[in-house]
């Protein structure tokens, strides 16, 4: 079965694993994996990043098909981990305030129209 | 980010322009002191006004949200009536005191009813139905409307007070801090996320937190450094601090530095907004927005005492609150408010501004059970201030400027 847009093949043996409901379980994903793990998702990730924005620009949000609304959330789920990679090399802040201590009142959804 | 070269480096001197500052190193009493503490929720807390949300979260009528203020624990009911007038009660039956409304938003069909005994009340509060009111001994139902609390608006922010009789107006409480940040388009920013963590530390702490970039280049090395310490300000010094009665604003000082990969996706791909100076903005920065209207600039934190802050920049903005709940606990609430996404690309812009801010967050928050510790076993009785953490001096002076205000008060 195909999950993500043509010309993404490459990534979709991630969509079981980071394709996620929303801004918490991405959160909660990031805090349970090991920084391998991480890497290897931003290593496949990031080369297709341009690829893939240029994609998601195609489309108001609410009106992807749903391999674009996959893309759109691995793009993400990749905006959450690139601190694990790019400032920490771990999944956790370096030294921080426990993450798991704060809860969200309210998020943006991922794929409902704005205005 | 600025692409000039060679910018100034900021100097040192800014304290030095409010001498009745003083340069001098200040008690830490205020920190953990529970008696202080007592006296603060009198002379300051409820004293001030809270914001506790925003028009556009009841755009139509019927519209509402509820919100309970943490440091005093009163349950708010925000709507919107019929007229288009944006009215808050307390949350609170006025038959037996359970809450009338318990989701925390949504749309209503013109009556709100209590799910203990079924009273129901209109969008502007009036008693509509009391079930069975033959049995209630002819009450006079024009007396039994929901308490109203006082409320009123600043550029869209839904403001209230805890007391029934305010101790000044909005306006007043606001005073030229609020009057010289009116304008900024507050309201373009539709969308925002919003997280809360308790923490055990003073108020005052959480909301110094942001408030000085003395720390910036140490407890920021990869994150925020390198954007506010490049080109010369290795210290990450301010461009200004201005001070307004109890409020201030600091302007931070940024140039360009080579962003990392996901955030250039981010920032060059989808419209992420923070650190990034638009050099076409579609309005003109009211007063005291970028104060010192230096090209350097990329964010001021706008700071109302005694505790909400907003972090801004020329597109997007977070707005911090500090809720007092002991001499050593508090409750942090931070909003990120960004621009409504024209595609599906920008919403990833959005996530990224999101999870930065948050993650920053984390580490500024990290030091402060650890100072609280140290305050609570007398382990330091001073703070000695940089001439950049003027604004930590200035709220320490605000502070107990008001509570000796307050004790001449009480001797009468």
């Amino acid at each position: 079965m195909q999950n993500l847009p043509a010309g993404f093949e490459t990534l979709e043996k991630f969509a079981d694993g980071w394709v996620l409901p929303d801004a918490v379980a991405r959160m909660t994903r990031r805090q349970g994996s090991s920084i391998e793990e991480i890497r290897g998702f931003y290593d496949a990730m990031l080369p297709q990043g341009e690829a893939a924005l240029a994609y998601l620009r195609q489309y108001p949000l609410g009106a992807l098909p749903p391999e674009g609304e996959r893309l759109l959330k691995l793009m993400l789920a990749l905006a959450e981990i690139a601190p694990a990679v790019e400032w920490y090399n771990g999944p956790q802040v370096t030294d921080g305030f426990p993450v798991q201590r704060i809860h969200y009142l309210r998020q943006i959804p991922d794929n409902i129209a704005q205005a | 980010m600025n692409k000039i070269s060679n910018p100034p480096v900021p100097g040192i001197g800014l304290t030095a322009k409010y001498p009745e500052i003083g340069t001098g190193p200040v008690d830490t009493a205020i920190y953990h002191d529970p008696a202080i503490f007592a006296k603060e929720m009198e002379a300051i807390f409820k004293r001030s006004w809270y914001m506790i949300g925003r028009v556009e979260q009841v755009q139509k009528p019927g519209d509402f949200f509820t919100y309970e203020l943490p440091s005093f624990r009163q349950a708010i009911l925000v709507c919107r009536d019929r007229d288009g007038t944006v009215n808050a009660f307390h949350n609170v039956c006025t038959h037996r005191g359970n809450l009338v409304e318990h989701r925390a938003s949504g749309h209503c069909n013109g009556l709100f009813t209590c799910r203990f005994h079924g009273w129901s009340f209109d969008l502007r509060g009036r008693l509509a139905g009391m079930r069975d009111e033959e049995g209630f001994f002819g009450a006079d139902k024009s007396r039994l409307g929901l308490k109203k609390i006082p409320m009123d608006i600043w550029e869209g922010f839904i403001f209230v007070s805890p007391v029934d009789e305010p101790y000044q107006t909005l306006t007043e409480f606001l005073g030229e801090q609020g009057v010289d940040t009116a304008g900024y388009p507050w309201g373009a920013c539709t969308q925002s996320y919003q997280f809360e963590t308790e923490i055990g530390c003073n108020w005052k702490l959480a909301v110094d937190s942001p408030s000085e970039v003395y720390h910036i280049p140490v407890l920021h090395p990869n994150s925020a450094a390198p954007t506010m310490t490049a080109s010369g300000n290795p210290h990450g010094r301010l461009l200004g601090v201005e001070l307004k009665g109890p409020h201030r604003t600091n302007s931070h000082y940024s140039v360009l530095a080579e962003p990392k990969p996901v955030q250039k996706l981010a920032y060059v791909h989808a419209q992420a907004a923070q650190n990034v100076v638009q050099q076409d903005l579609e309005y003109e920065f009211p007063k005291g927005i970028n104060p010192t209207r230096s090209p350097w600039w990329t964010v001021d934190l706008i700071t109302f005492f005694p505790a909400l802050s907003f972090t801004l920049s020329a597109h997007m903005y977070t707005a911090h609150q500090v809720w007092p709940l002991a001499a050593n606990r508090c409750l942090y609430q931070q909003r990120v408010f960004v621009r409504p996404a024209q595609n599906a690309a920008q919403r990833f812009g959005q996530e990224n501004t999101m999870v930065e801010f948050r993650d920053v967050v984390m580490e500024d928050l990290s030091t402060l059970e650890r100072i609280q510790r140290a305050l609570d076993t007398g382990q330091i009785k001073q703070f000695h201030y940089h001439d950049h953490e003027l604004a930590l001096r200035h709220q320490h002076k605000a502070v107990t400027d008001i509570l000796a205000l307050y004790d001449r008060e009480q001797a009468g």
